[in-house]
């Protein structure tokens, strides 16, 4: 199999992050409940993941790195402490469902900041119109996780650090690919999933919180901490760490972190891109099909879609797979994405790369994809 | 030479003073705080043999504060004040 299908999940791991999993599994316990070697090592592997996370981010404090199970659950926990029931909000027109449910079960008051793909001139101009200083927050996604369109989460942050507006940034499509500096651009929240360009496993995901944000825990229950207290703690992580930590997740995590830090988040998005610019030209060159990107790949990360003319993006989907290429089509989670761009009829079929993506490979779906799509045109 | 005791909130809370200590070259041990040092419920705490006041100096440097602090004394552990 061909795996390009990296927005959903990184297949392909470093090694060292399986190996970092079974020795916890085998090792470590549960850490801030025992006082024994296997629940300090526990504790100490958590922390070092923190600081880790930290560093790459530009987090002050390792405290300030919460985990979670995904960066559903990071910006569930990001939206519903800062937006009351029926607050106002602003969003990009590219954001997953993973921001517009939650706001949707607010009943939120949403202005979409809407400009057309691959133009983030124009959505930092939307932004600009549609921030008051009566918004409950702003949220933007840093790449859609369709398109591969970089958005100005920077030009953002601006605007609401101006306007005293909090901010959250979903980095799901961008963690470990593109720079984040959560100092500077003084967001309240930034959302990131483990299993995607962290290279860790799924189940695992990082919230990271700025030190004055209010936060409210989305479950309560224990923490190994204060535990008189029917409240939860007030401080950062505990608040948001209710229960068990999934630690051999965060022991694999964190070498996907080392992994990520050793290579560069230039490396890797260089190299990505290049594949995603590669299948772009080499798309462009079958009759029938329109891809979703500039001819520059400008403003864009390893993430690539296409529409096939008179296909269903589900059957072409299907047909790559049972070739051996792993790709997603459809809605990808994402349908304020489509109604955005145009595609919320026929859907898209989306390949996306990792570091561990080959040239070959995308030759190969080159190769491949013509005679799927004229079989399925008959 | 004198045993101190300083109850940290959280294990994330005592791991990250054990660190700044033992970058400053002073060595610590953390455990389990019993539950009579404690108001908290539950709490670890960061064992120190001496030099207490250049350590809470590095840890208040380093925006760390105890929650509570013991020194131990003809076999009993004595509150001191922060």
């Amino acid at each position: 199999m061909i795996y390009l299908d990296s927005a959903a999940t990184s297949f392909q791991k470093p090694e060292a992050v399986g190996h970092a999993m079974e020795t916890a599994l085998r090792k470590m316990s549960s850490p801030g409940r025992g006082g024994y070697p296997e629940a300090m090592q526990a504790a100490e592997t958590l922390l070092s993941c923190r600081t880790e996370l930290a560093e790459l981010f530009h987090v002050p404090e390792p405290e300030q790195v919460v985990f979670t199970m995904n960066a559903t659950h990071g910006l569930n926990i990001a939206i519903k402490s800062l937006v009351p029931y029926g607050g106002r909000v602003v969003i990009s027109g590219y954001e997953h469902n993973a921001v517009t449910r939650p706001l949707a079960a607010l009943a939120a008051d949403i202005r979409v900041a809407r400009a057309p793909l691959f133009r983030p001139d124009l959505m930092s101009e939307a932004f600009e119109k549609a921030i008051t200083p009566d918004v409950d927050a702003v949220i933007c996604t840093h790449v859609s996780n369709v398109f591969g369109a970089v958005q100005p989460v920077e030009a953002v942050a601006a605007i609401c650090r101006e306007r005293g507006v909090p901010f959250i940034i979903d980095a799901s499509q961008s963690a470990g690919v593109l720079p984040l500096n959560m100092a500077a651009l003084g967001a309240a929240f930034i959302a990131m999933p483990g299993h995607k360009g962290l290279y860790g496993p799924q189940g695992t995901g990082v919230l990271l919180c700025c030190e004055k944000a209010e936060t409210s825990p989305l479950m309560e229950g224990g923490t190994g901490s204060v535990s008189i207290q029917q409240e939860m703690p007030e401080f950062l992580p505990d608040r948001l760490e209710a229960g068990t930590h999934n630690v051999p997740g965060i022991a694999g995590l964190l070498e996907g972190v080392r992994f990520v830090r050793e290579m560069g988040e230039e490396a890797i998005c260089v190299h990505e891109r290049k594949l995603a610019l590669r299948a772009s030209e080499g798309l462009r060159e079958i009759s029938g099909v329109t891809v979703c990107a500039r001819r520059d790949l400008f403003d864009q990360t390893g993430v690539l879609s296409f529409v096939a003319q008179g296909l269903d993006s589900e059957l072409v989907g299907n047909a790559l797979a049972d070739a051996g290429f792993a790709v997603r089509a459809g809605m990808h989670c994402a349908p304020l994405a489509h109604r955005t761009a145009g595609t919320i009829d026929s859907g898209t079929v989306r390949l996306s790369f990792s570091v561990f993506n080959r040239e070959e490979e995308v030759d190969l779906l080159l190769k491949a994809l013509p005679e799927i799509l004229q079989r399925l045109s008959n | 030479m004198e045993q101190y005791w300083i109850i940290a909130r959280s294990v994330t809370y005592a791991q990250r003073m054990e660190r700044v200590l033992a970058a400053a070259g002073i060595r610590t041990r953390i455990f389990r705080a019993p539950r009579e040092l404690s108001n908290l419920g539950c709490a670890y705490a960061v064992e120190l043999t001496g030099g207490v006041n250049p350590a809470l100096a590095i840890l208040r440097n380093a925006g760390l504060y105890p929650a509570k602090l013991y020194l131990l004394q003809q076999g009993k552990y004595v509150e001191l004040s922060l």
